[in-house]
């Protein structure tokens, strides 16, 4: 067996050994269903003032904006997984059993991978069916419609997102190491940066803002209604190749510290 | 070959301040090596240097001539407890052991072996926070016998463990070393070094200050001594400040002389013609005998704790 492999299979281990794991993957869902159903209800309502026939609400288009709220449930589970071991010590028992810096940050960042795609799925469906509960009540005139292709591939993208952005969490974990540290970097890169700069109103921010991991995200998740006030100017596998690169960012500084520093 | 720790100039520099310094040793399957020194000497950044956790700032710190890093499967080379409370808190030590098991590809059985080895099998759902110290040591011996290693290494072990728990760690040394493996051990507890440890490594401000087997550590002790009774005290002491024996009277008819070995207080006596009652030699203890290897060395006073 490959090192690699029983690095990621003792981190997966790891991982659903905690309580920790499932608080967060609960808070991560119950954020969704939330979000997702206050901003449903708002796009319902505001469809139904409006003039002319309203248009029907796809039931997973508020779930893909709900992500910019519910991401931070998984950041906090993704951060957990090595900001806990350096508040413990325990990474230096990891890394006893796995001195090559590489090969343990690898197998963190690719256990939350399939973990967090899972979450992000799953969770997704769920607010899905509330929103589509929700707004085939006769309050909001029946306005959503479920098209299956477009839910699932909706759904995916979802997963796909939250499992970008819990890699790049590793990444900022690892070079930070505190949990304070790490939270403030992270948040300021999916939330606080755009935002800041979004405020600024000159053309360079936006366009700055723009391809940050939060709007990045959000092109990629084909997000049409959202903070800058329409669909997001650039194609979703350009979104896609922003998130790429902020996760690679993140995980080649955390490999830099991580191999430089004592552990 | 196998099993030797062997470090060459090792070096750890903070700042300005070497925490290491220059320290070459070289550690042989089969004993019990006992590492001493003041709180801050360097002996926990030694351990981490070995392990490939710290980098050294100068020198070279093999296992069996490889670098740490460079070992395959470490767990099943080396076993270290460093910090028994380091650990997740809300993770149980079966779940702990389990993960470490995996990462090495070491077989799920050693996980129970291990935990029924450092009995704390009962213990093993336990959430670690909920540990006493006594059973975070356990459980952290238990990870290091986990991959049936040649070498072992542990940072105070003894820590936080009841009268029978130590009297447990220093036979589990020494059937370690009776094995052939290769044990290197730190600790604060001179009388259980002493009965634990064949071979000691004493350092100081993180210089070698003597390497040496526990016999002849406390052999050159200047406590170790030769008791004489016999009722010409006074002719006696006169005969061996003599021969340049240093002697002290201790009673009105017994001697403490130091500096020379029984036999030669021995032998000048019965060439004097001297009749004995009693000759014997009043060994040292580890712990006088290590006061003054290190009463230059230390660098904290009373009242600090390890760091």
């Amino acid at each position: 067996m490959s090192i690699l492999w029983q690095a990621v299979s003792a981190e997966w281990g790891k991982l659903w050994s905690v309580r920790s794991t499932w608080w967060c993957l609960a808070g991560a869902t119950a954020l969704m269903m939330l979000s997702a159903l206050t901003l449903g209800g708002a796009t319902a309502t505001e469809a139904l003032r409006g003039e002319g026939a309203p248009s029907p609400v796809v039931a997973s288009e508020p779930v893909v904006s709900a992500t910019s709220f519910a991401q931070f449930a998984l950041v906090a589970l993704a951060m957990l997984t090595i900001t806990s071991e350096y508040a413990s010590g325990a990474v230096r028992v990891t890394l006893q059993a796995i001195p090559v810096r590489g090969v343990m940050l690898a197998a963190k960042a690719l256990v939350v991978v399939p973990a967090m795609a899972a979450a992000g799925v799953l969770s997704g469906a769920v607010a899905t069916a509330a929103v589509y509960l929700l707004l085939s009540a006769d309050l909001f005139g029946g306005l959503v419609v479920l098209p299956p292709g477009e839910v699932v591939a909706d759904l995916l993208a979802v997963g796909v997102f939250f499992a970008l952005v819990s890699v790049m969490t590793v990444g900022v974990g690892t070079a930070m190491r505190s949990a304070a540290g790490t939270l403030t970097v992270v948040f300021m890169l999916l939330m606080g940066l755009p935002l800041l700069l979004l405020m600024t109103g000159s053309q360079a921010a936006l366009d700055a803002s723009l391809r940050m991991p939060l709007f990045a995200g959000l092109a990629f998740m084909g997000s049409t209604d959202n903070l800058t006030g329409g669909p997001i100017p650039y194609s979703a596998g350009e979104g896609l190749a922003w998130l790429l690169a902020w996760t690679a960012a993140a995980l080649v500084a955390g490999h830099a510290v991580l191999r430089r520093r004592d552990a | 070959m196998g099993g030797v720790i062997s470090l060459k100039g090792l070096s750890k520099r903070y700042g300005d301040r070497f925490v290491v310094d220059d320290l070459s040793l070289e550690l042989k399957p089969g004993t019990v090596t006992g590492f001493l020194g003041p709180n801050g000497a360097g002996k926990s950044t030694t351990m981490r240097l070995v392990l490939g956790l710290d980098h050294p700032t100068s020198g070279t710190a093999l296992i069996g001539g490889r670098p740490y890093r460079e070992i395959r499967n470490p767990l099943r080379t080396v076993g270290a407890l460093l910090d028994a409370r380091a650990l997740h808190p809300g993770r149980s030590g079966y779940a702990h052991l389990a993960a470490l098991a995996r990462s090495n590809g070491i077989p799920r059985r050693r996980v129970e072996e291990a935990l029924e080895t450092v009995g704390m099998a009962g213990a093993a759902r336990k959430r670690a926070a909920t540990l006493s110290l006594g059973m975070s040591q356990r459980l952290g011996i238990a990870a290091a016998l986990l991959g049936d290693p040649e070498v072992l290494m542990f940072d105070e072990p003894v820590n936080g463990l009841d009268p029978d728990g130590v009297r447990w760690v220093r036979g589990l040394m020494r059937s370690l070393a009776a094995e052939g493996r290769t044990v290197f051990v730190s600790s604060h507890l001179m009388s259980e070094m002493q009965l634990t440890a064949d071979h000691l490594v004493v350092i100081g401000k993180g210089r070698l200050i003597v390497e040496a087997p526990l016999a002849e550590i406390i052999a050159g002790s200047s406590l170790t001594a030769v008791v004489v009774r016999t009722p010409y005290a006074r002719e006696l002491a006169a005969r061996l400040s003599a021969a340049g024996v240093a002697v002290a009277r201790q009673a009105e008819n017994e001697l403490v002389a130091t500096g020379a070995p029984i036999e030669r207080v021995g032998d000048l006596a019965h060439e004097a013609g001297i009749r004995l009652h009693e000759l014997r030699t009043r060994e040292a203890s580890l712990e006088q005998a290590y006061q003054e290897l290190t009463a230059h060395s230390v660098e904290y006073g009373a009242g600090k704790a390890e760091a």
